[in-house]
């Protein structure tokens, strides 16, 4: 237990647990617990099997990590597309900043009847939230073990209740802001009970050298809908560490879909577990990554009841001296019969230094099932490059043009319309940004 | 009623697995356990020199060392190593000289194993060589196979005619320090094969292996060498059978390839040790440490194995693509029943430029089984231009038994064409439907469905093997549907 991380984490916990929000019910005890196992299993590193390609020890190691303070008054927002993408869309918006709910900036008004919006802090008495603060998802221990990180450590974040049958009206804006240096700790918590509907747009912006610590816990009630758009972009020096965990109730169906632009070192979970037959889940992304990023994404989806569906497909593109990173596995367990499970990834590689490392696993205990993975490296086709400068394109517009096609195929996934062109922006910015010099 | 029983009882009493037999010959064994001891009785057994000794004891002391790995999806209770004995060899007083002086017990198990060891398996022109426990009985053809300069013998004769090339060689693809399984038979291998094929030659018949282990409580730890020089090729089958015990038996092989220059191995294996029954008692656990090396340019090593034995397989036969332009290719068909659990799959480390390597696995688990696919792709910085591709297909039969695929594919070069593709799915109820509608039964139904399933692979199998193999996956599938 030597690690400085860790030494950090558990000082910040001691020093902090009277104020932290909860420190007289039952979190408290909660929290005394997660972070015992936290220190217990320190931070993950490359030894174990789930972190095989991330060493999230040695990245964090480096900064060692204390608490963002909290900010007041206006934040200067750093001069990126990024940090305006969803500003077309009419939208409710929550603004965190340092990882601290901002009322003052933020805009979510005549929120329709049925949709309970809070700061976590707010509703921690709730039984609800005790029930999903509490849940844990055991197929992927080794990754889970950060989650209690998470537990211990946080500090506000975004309650969104929406009630049987209920529509929330227009997209709801997550705006997460890293406006100074250091660590923040983030949950977030839906609820949507039977048959309500909801779209999220998830994002984190910044430039400082920071840590941010997410884990996002969703319950899907009997056929309810939720869409989820998510996007990264902290600076070159932040790690980023975000946990998507959701439980599927019958004829329930989340669509996701995450970008991935920015950081140094940034590390993706997804969790889905079905639990009510007949439900969906597309669980999709993509990542465009260049000079020394290290781009990880994680995703377990565990068909525990029979007749489910689950898609994803994560493309992204290296260039620099990047690294990307996926791991996904899709389990079947006994009697979930009528599973379609299908997990696709593919990367290129646009330089001589980038590297991929992939690992799609199945693990299938039921035989009446349809499940199959596919995973494709390389690089762009010369003859397709030949092709379009024979006619008249040069060659960096025709990479360009054969990047933004390879990359277009998961950004057609993004379940918003209107945020789907906002992200195609931003991946042509990327390209405007420097690729294409190799 | 009573005919009801009688047929049952019947039914019970048909041999599933018809190499169950034990061979009753008096052996001679090494003391139970094992210590520095053991490594040194072994050592003097086979007259080894002083440097094979030292081998080995390095190689011991690393293993005690060692952890046992834990990371395959397979589980059993703990193997105790000092329960065992790792050195069992039939009593044989004199040298033997020709087959007609070798016991006539052995030669029944073999006539029964259906090893064309005698002269009327010329016509089938495989050369043998069977190691029974942990001593190579009788090598076939020698004679013919030294005209053209190959040679082709048990390990411990190879140590003793040809130290140069085995202390070149030996270690030199699997290192003593290479795994916790590999380390124990360096440290304690008895036996195994030798292969030597000059440069230019193509050996000029199959040559193959025949392992059997006889003995309880015996472990085997045989160790395998081949060497193809500049420009030749050999084709090299192994099959294995072990007797019905209750008790599990620990097989721990290492096989070396080493092709250089335009050179070519092809290795086949028909693996069909004792599975256990069907509440997984008693088997045979096959952990196994395989890997070639194509150190020339231009060479090629191709794998090709029919698993349907042992209680567990865990093997990874690899290829190390050292060579420019050289090649590796693995085809594999795991078929697992009852309680039995494999955990098999490949490497393949690309180093070279315009390297290539294919992967087909083709796996098929039926009962309360458990299969699994786990291999590694890898392109190191310097290796242009790598193909590969990879193809795993799953099939389960029944409910109960699971199939999953772990893949692993790391690249650092922008220049390497990766693909992997992999599908888990069931017996079409259509196909079955089909075959029966034209008074196929069930069972040969489902035969005839698997058997299409891994013709890919079959093809790769020399032809004489291919037939077995084809019977074999029938044989071993007996039981499951219904």
């Amino acid at each position: 237990m030597n690690d400085k991380a860790v030494q950090i984490f558990a000082e910040t916990y001691d020093r902090e647990r009277a104020v932290l929000p909860g420190a007289d019910g039952w979190l408290a005890r909660r929290r005394d617990a997660a972070l015992k196992s936290f220190v217990e299993a320190g931070l993950p590193h490359r030894r174990l099997e789930e972190w095989k390609y991330t060493d999230l020890k040695q990245a964090l190691e480096k900064a060692a990590f204390v608490p963002a303070p909290a900010h007041e008054g206006a934040v200067v927002l750093p001069d990126m597309a990024a940090a305006s993408a969803f500003a077309a869309i009419d939208r409710h918006v929550v603004v965190f900043v340092n990882g601290r709910h901002r009322s003052d900036l933020s805009k979510a008004v005549r929120l329709p009847k049925g949709v309970e919006l809070h700061s976590l802090t707010d509703v921690l008495h709730e039984q609800w939230v005790k029930e999903l603060v509490e849940r844990r998802f055991d197929d992927a221990r080794q990754s889970e073990n950060v989650v209690d990180l998470n537990t211990a450590l946080m500090r506000d974040g975004a309650a969104l209740r929406i009630r049987k049958g209920v529509c929330l009206d227009k997209p709801l804006h997550l705006l997460f802001l890293a406006a100074d240096g250091g660590a923040s700790h983030t949950r977030n918590l839906i609820l949507l009970e039977e048959g309500a509907e909801a779209t999220i747009f998830e994002s984190h912006i910044g430039v400082a050298t920071t840590f941010a610590d997410i884990v996002t816990d969703i319950a899907l009630g009997d056929e309810a809908r939720l869409s989820h758009v998510k996007l990264q972009h902290e600076g070159a020096g932040a790690v980023h560490l975000a946990t998507l965990r959701a439980r599927l109730a019958a004829k329930s169906r989340l669509s996701s879909f995450a970008l991935t632009l920015g950081c140094g070192v940034s590390r993706t979970q997804n969790f889905i577990l079905f639990a009510g037959e007949g439900a969906e889940a597309h669980v999709n992304g993509a990542y465009a990554l260049k000079a020394e990023q290290h781009a990880d994404q994680f995703c377990v989806i565990d068909h525990a009841v029979p007749g489910c569906t689950s898609h994803s497909l994560f493309k992204g593109v290296l260039d620099g001296a990047s690294v990307g990173v996926f791991q996904g596995k899709v389990i079947v367990r006994p009697h979930a019969q009528k599973t379609d499970g299908r997990q696709m990834t593919h990367a290129l590689l646009l330089s001589r230094d980038a590297a991929m490392n992939a690992k799609p696993e199945l693990e299938i205990y039921a035989d009446d099932v349809q499940c199959a993975h596919g995973s494709t490296i390389g690089e762009l086709s010369r003859d397709a490059i030949f092709f379009l400068r024979s006619r008249g394109i040069p060659e960096v517009e025709a990479r360009q043009l054969l990047v933004s096609a390879f990359l277009d195929e998961a950004l057609d996934l993004v379940p918003h319309e209107t945020a789907c062109e906002a992200l195609r922006l931003l991946v042509a910015g990327w390209f405007a940004d420097g690729e294409g010099r190799a | 009623m009573a005919a009801v029983r009688e047929t049952v009882k019947t039914v019970g009493e048909v041999e599933k697995y018809k190499y169950g037999f034990t061979t009753d010959i008096e052996s001679d064994k090494a003391p139970l356990g094992l210590t520095e001891e053991t490594v040194r009785f072994i050592s003097a057994k086979k007259s080894e020199p002083g440097w094979l000794l030292e081998w080995r004891l390095a190689a011991f002391r690393r293993w005690l060392t060692m952890e046992e790995p834990k990371w395959a999806k397979v589980s059993y209770p703990p193997i105790d190593f000092q329960d065992a004995y790792y050195y069992a060899a039939p009593k044989q007083s004199v040298k033997l000289n020709s087959l007609d002086e070798v016991d006539p017990k052995l030669l029944e198990t073999y006539k029964k194993l259906g090893i064309p060891l005698t002269e009327q398996k010329m016509l089938a022109g495989v050369a043998v060589d069977a190691v029974f426990d942990s001593v190579s009985v009788v090598t076939t053809f020698k004679e013919k196979l030294r005209e053209v300069g190959v040679i082709f013998c048990p390990m411990s004769e190879a140590v003793r005619d040809h130290p140069e090339l085995v202390q070149k060689y030996l270690g030199s693809v699997v290192p003593t320090s290479d795994n916790f399984y590999a380390t124990l038979n360096s440290a304690v291998f008895s036996e195994g094969s030798f292969v030597y094929i000059p440069e230019g030659v193509r050996c000029p018949m199959e040559l193959s292996t025949y392992f059997r282990i006889n003995e309880k409580q015996t472990g085997q730890f045989e160790r395998t060498l081949i060497i193809a020089e500049k420009g030749s090729y050999v084709s090299y089958l192994e099959g294995c059978t072990a007797p019905q015990r209750d008790e599990n038996q620990l097989h721990a092989a290492v096989v070396e390839l080493v092709t250089l220059d335009d050179a070519e191995i092809k290795y086949s294996t028909v693996q069909n040790w004792y599975p256990g029954d069907e509440d997984g008692k008693g088997g045979i656990y096959n952990f196994v440490t395989k890997r070639g090396d194509c150190r020339g340019a231009n060479s090629k090593i191709s794998w090709t194995q029919v698993e349907t034995g042992s209680a567990i397989t865990w093997k990874y036969p690899s290829c190390i693509l050292r060579g420019d332009n050289s090649r590796g290719e693995f085809y594999s068909i795991a078929i697992s029943n009852g309680r039995q659990q494999v955990d098999s799959g490949t490497k393949m480390i690309h180093l070279g430029r315009n390297t290539s390597s294919r992967i087909v696995s083709k796996g098929i688990s039926a009962g309360r089984s458990s299969n699994t696919y786990r291999g590694l792709v890898s392109v190191h910085r310097k290796a242009e231009n790598v193909r590969n591709f990879t193809q795993c297909d799953s099939l389960l039969i029944g409910d109960r038994c699971s199939a999953h695929t772990v893949p692993y594919i790391e690249t650092k070069n922008p220049s390497a064409v990766l693909e992997h593709e992999a599908t888990t799915s069931k017996i079409s109820d259509d196909q079955m439907f089909y075959c029966r509608q034209r008074g196929i039964g069930e069972e040969e139904a489902v035969a005839l469905i698997v058997n299409g399933f891994c013709r890919d692979v079959l093809q790769q199998l020399p032809m004489e093997f291919a037939v077995e193999a084809q019977k074999l996956v029938g044989i071993s599938l007996e039981g499951s549907v219904g």
